[in-house]
């Protein structure tokens, strides 16, 4: 696919994504059987955050009293939130809210910049959103980085950021983007932002490297904002041409699912990512949309 | 007149504070605070995420009447800001040298160094104090005739310059260095003690990223150096070798606040030990009032409460007297300084490819008459990598701010170091303006590129490259791996008109040592000549 065909059909579905009427004939099954995923549309992306998670049974089930969550959305990039290269931070904000209503201690948020992390923070509206809900907004320290032992094909070990794993719960917040080598840069590839040392040369296996991240941080929960989604020049962006309005976020569990479904937003199939195909060779997840119950509302 | 003084000696004699008058509380009180103030300044002059710092944080430098001077002459134009220094230069005319003994930051540290030594040496000939005018006449020739190193010698300069590049560094080195050991210590309670107090550094005094500068070792000697000056004599620095005293003392010689003597004074001495500037205050004809910092220690020392400061007195003293060949030569090598600093091969031709400046510097012969080496631009580079010039420029330009992307590449949408520039050799930028400029421009260096040459993918060049369309392009082919088997992989290239040779992509090359893309000065938008494609 090049580049124009990639535009077009992102534009498509972006214009189909913004008439979901026509795209829930069945959104009246959901009430009775559990879903595996939600799809939740609207203008005001704290209420379709709020509205996704308490249809999917609201934070209660994922969160409970006393816990330590960390929330992990992408702060990579220097770039105010309608460039679409960094997680928008009203999805984050009303992240912080439920899971603090939920009955959460404590509520970390914090991302492993590529930009200057000060910059990022503060550009992307994240540390301000996420502060004002309440969370504690914190810069990655080197020292929190501690060589640890990954299950994984490819990675054996790698210096990962250790509030991650001391953290009761998990949740993964990524911004969908397209991205120059894996394609699109969604839940799994959002792990990049745990991972310290030289991790550029993640790139040389992508893929592979991404399933055996996947593998070790398990998120209690995926948020895929897409909100607004980066079609070209991603992951920095920087032109607002490359910026579709989708309004949309996506909720889950399943990393492979969710990123699967993420696919769709830009008109490719659900397994065109490498990551994803990976993720469910591995028996991470599975990417076959067909087999998931997916309930889209509007909110 | 007798009586009242025998009355004020018996206080004195009385009063176990008697040493500390009104007088010398205030000069305490506002050195205190002005030093405070200065390091608050300085401590502000570090990003916290926003476009704009939100601290005039280049107060003092403004206020600098020798930078301001030393700036106009050389770079024939006048900046808005230098209005503050005025203000101080004329303030100098009518108040004498309070800038130096009420003010000055680095005096105030002379102050505190030369309070822990306790011997004084005293081998510093009578006529030193001329030493300062004459390197003041010194720098005054070569601006004049456009050679900016004032900056080096200028004190406010040399302080924030020493502080950001050598003294910072190492307290914060030092410090977090020495916490983190105390946390691996088996100590009950001890870990989190030290990370609680980490957190609380970080907070207040520490910088977000350890700032690392080049040459760091050397200016902290430097620094070091001057401070020890105090073990020769107290306040050397100030007494012999400040040029910005120079001036202030050339402006205070008709100054309207001024010390005068009644004829109680028999020249007993007692004002000698404690006078800051060393002005012979203990002689009517011998005193040297542009020396003199109204510090009030003569008035509080004299048994005689023969000395008063207020307005309109005679003042009486010596007037200055510097020597007409000494001044000439001094001029004279100013003059011969600004060919024998310019005459590095940097000037032969093309210029340095290392020679990445600063977003918005001014082209590189204007850039050079205006930057003052303060360190300031260094200071409050978000990514570190604004280094102090040595082997890039010519000796004219040493401590000049050089961006090395090694080490830390310059942040699309930051215009930090144009706003705290005190004379504006780099610009300060609109964010919309700053994305247009360019400071240089990526090469690809195909031998070392996994994807060109070692059959590997690796995209980080291009997946970090800032520009709204990218500047590094990929392009997709199939090469062969050491097997013979087909690998397909995504080769980098440059577009020579969109990079802007901010250097993300030379900091991230995960080839380490050599990176496979460098940045180079070629295509800098300041320079007309430093250009490889037609305009």
């Amino acid at each position: 696919m090049n580049r124009r065909e990639f535009l077009k059909t992102a534009a498509v579905t972006g214009a189909t994504l913004a008439l979901p009427g026509l795209l829930m004939p069945d959104g009246s099954m959901a009430a009775a059987e559990k879903p595996d995923m939600i799809v939740a549309t609207g203008p005001s992306p704290a209420r379709i955050t709020r509205a996704a998670v308490d249809a999917f049974g609201g934070m209660r089930r994922f969160v409970s009293r006393g816990d330590v969550v960390v929330i992990k959305p992408n702060i990579g990039w220097d770039r105010t939130p309608e460039y679409a290269a960094t997680t928008n931070p009203e999805v984050v904000g009303a992240l912080v809210r439920l899971c603090f209503e939920a009955g959460a201690k404590k509520v970390k948020v914090f991302d492993h910049t590529v930009s200057s992390p000060r910059r990022a923070y503060k550009q992307s509206g994240i540390a301000d959103a996420a502060g004002a809900a309440g969370a504690d907004v914190s810069f990655v320290e080197d020292r929190k980085f501690k060589e640890m032992k990954i299950q994984g094909e490819t990675l054996k070990s790698w210096p990962l950021y250790t509030e991650v794993f001391e953290a009761d719960k998990i949740i993964n917040v990524p911004i969908a983007k397209v991205h120059g080598t894996s394609i699109l840069t969604l839940g799994m590839k959002n792990w990049m932002g745990v991972m310290g040392g030289s991790r550029g040369r993640i790139h040389q296996r992508i893929d592979p490297c991404l399933v055996d991240m996947a593998r070790t941080v398990r998120p209690t929960l995926v948020v895929l904002d897409a909100v607004r989604i980066l079609v070209a020049n991603g992951p920095t962006g920087g032109d607002l041409s490359d910026v579709r309005l989708l309004n949309t976020v996506v909720v889950g569990q399943d990393q492979v699912a969710v990123d699967a479904f993420g696919s769709t937003l830009f008109g490719l199939k659900e397994d065109a990512l490498g990551c994803v195909r990976l993720g469910h060779q591995a028996g991470l997840g599975n990417m076959r949309l067909s087999r998931q119950k997916i309930r889209r509302i509007r909110a | 007149m007798p009586p009242p003084a025998a009355a004020r000696e018996a206080d004195h004699s009385l009063d176990p504070e008697s040493g500390k008058t009104v007088i010398r509380k205030a000069r305490f009180a506002s050195q205190a605070l002005f030093l405070l103030l200065f390091l608050w300044l300085f401590l502000q002059t570090e990003s916290k995420g926003a476009d704009q710092l939100g601290y005039p944080v280049k107060f003092f430098l403004d206020a600098d009447p020798l930078l301001a001077l030393t700036a106009i002459l050389s770079s024939r134009s006048f900046l808005p800001s230098m209005l503050l220094a005025g203000a101080v230069a004329l303030a100098t005319v009518f108040l004498g040298r309070f800038f130096c003994g009420w003010v000055c930051p680095l005096g105030t540290l002379h102050n505190l160094a030369g309070a822990a030594v306790r011997k004084r040496r005293r081998v510093v000939p009578m006529g030193s104090f001329r030493l300062k005018y004459l390197l003041l006449v010194f720098l005054l020739a070569s601006s004049a005739f456009t050679l900016q190193i004032a900056g080096i010698f200028d004190p406010l300069s040399l302080l924030i310059r020493s502080l950001s590049l050598s003294v910072y560094p190492a307290f914060q080195y030092g410090i977090t260095s020495f916490l983190d050991a105390l946390s691996r210590w088996p100590v009950p309670g001890l870990a989190p003690a030290a990370d609680w107090l980490l957190d609380v550094l970080h907070k207040s005094v520490l910088s977000l990223r350890q700032p690392l500068f080049s040459q760091g070792f050397i200016l902290g000697l430097l620094f070091l150096g001057i401070l020890a000056l105090n073990w020769v004599e107290r306040r050397y620095w100030c007494r012999y070798l400040c040029p910005l005293g120079a001036l202030l003392g050339i402006l205070s010689r008709w100054s309207l606040l001024s010390r005068s003597v009644s004829e109680g004074c028999d020249s007993c001495g007692a004002c000698v030990p404690g006078c800051e500037g060393g002005c012979s205050p203990q002689s009517l004809d011998k005193w040297r009032k542009t020396e003199c910092y109204l510090c009030g220690n003569c008035d509080d020392a004299c048994p005689k409460n023969a000395v008063s400061f207020g307005f309109g007195r005679k003042a009486g003293g010596s007037s200055l007297d510097l020597g007409r060949r000494r001044v000439v030569a001094a001029a004279a090598a100013g003059v011969a300084a600004v060919p024998l600093l310019r005459i590095g091969p940097t000037r032969a031709g093309q210029a340095d490819p290392r020679l990445i400046r600063p977003p918005g510097s001014l082209e590189e012969r204007e850039f050079l008459r205006r930057c003052v080496k303060c360190g300031e631009c260094m200071k409050v580079c978000i990514t570190g990598g604004l280094q102090p010039a040595l082997a890039e420029t010519s000796l004219e330009g040493i401590w000049s701010p050089v961006l090395v992307p090694r080490v830390g590449y310059c942040e699309y949408r930051c215009t930090l170091c144009g706003q705290v520039c005190p004379t504006g050799a780099i610009r300060s930028l609109k964010p919309q303006e700053k994305t247009d400029v360019k400071i240089g421009l990526a090469m690809i260096d195909q031998g070392r590129c996994l994807p060109w040459s070692h059959a590997v993918p690796c995209i980080v060049c291009e997946e970090v490259c800032p520009t709204p369309q990218k500047a590094v392009l990929l392009e997709e082919v199939t090469v062969k791996d050491r097997d013979g088997r087909p690998v397909t992989v995504k080769q980098p290239r440059v577009d020579l008109e969109r990079c802007i040779g901010c250097g993300i992509c030379e900091n991230r090359c995960p080839v380490l040592g050599m990176p496979a893309i460098y940045v180079l000065s070629v295509g800098e938008s300041r320079s007309r000549d430093n250009q490889l494609l037609l305009p």
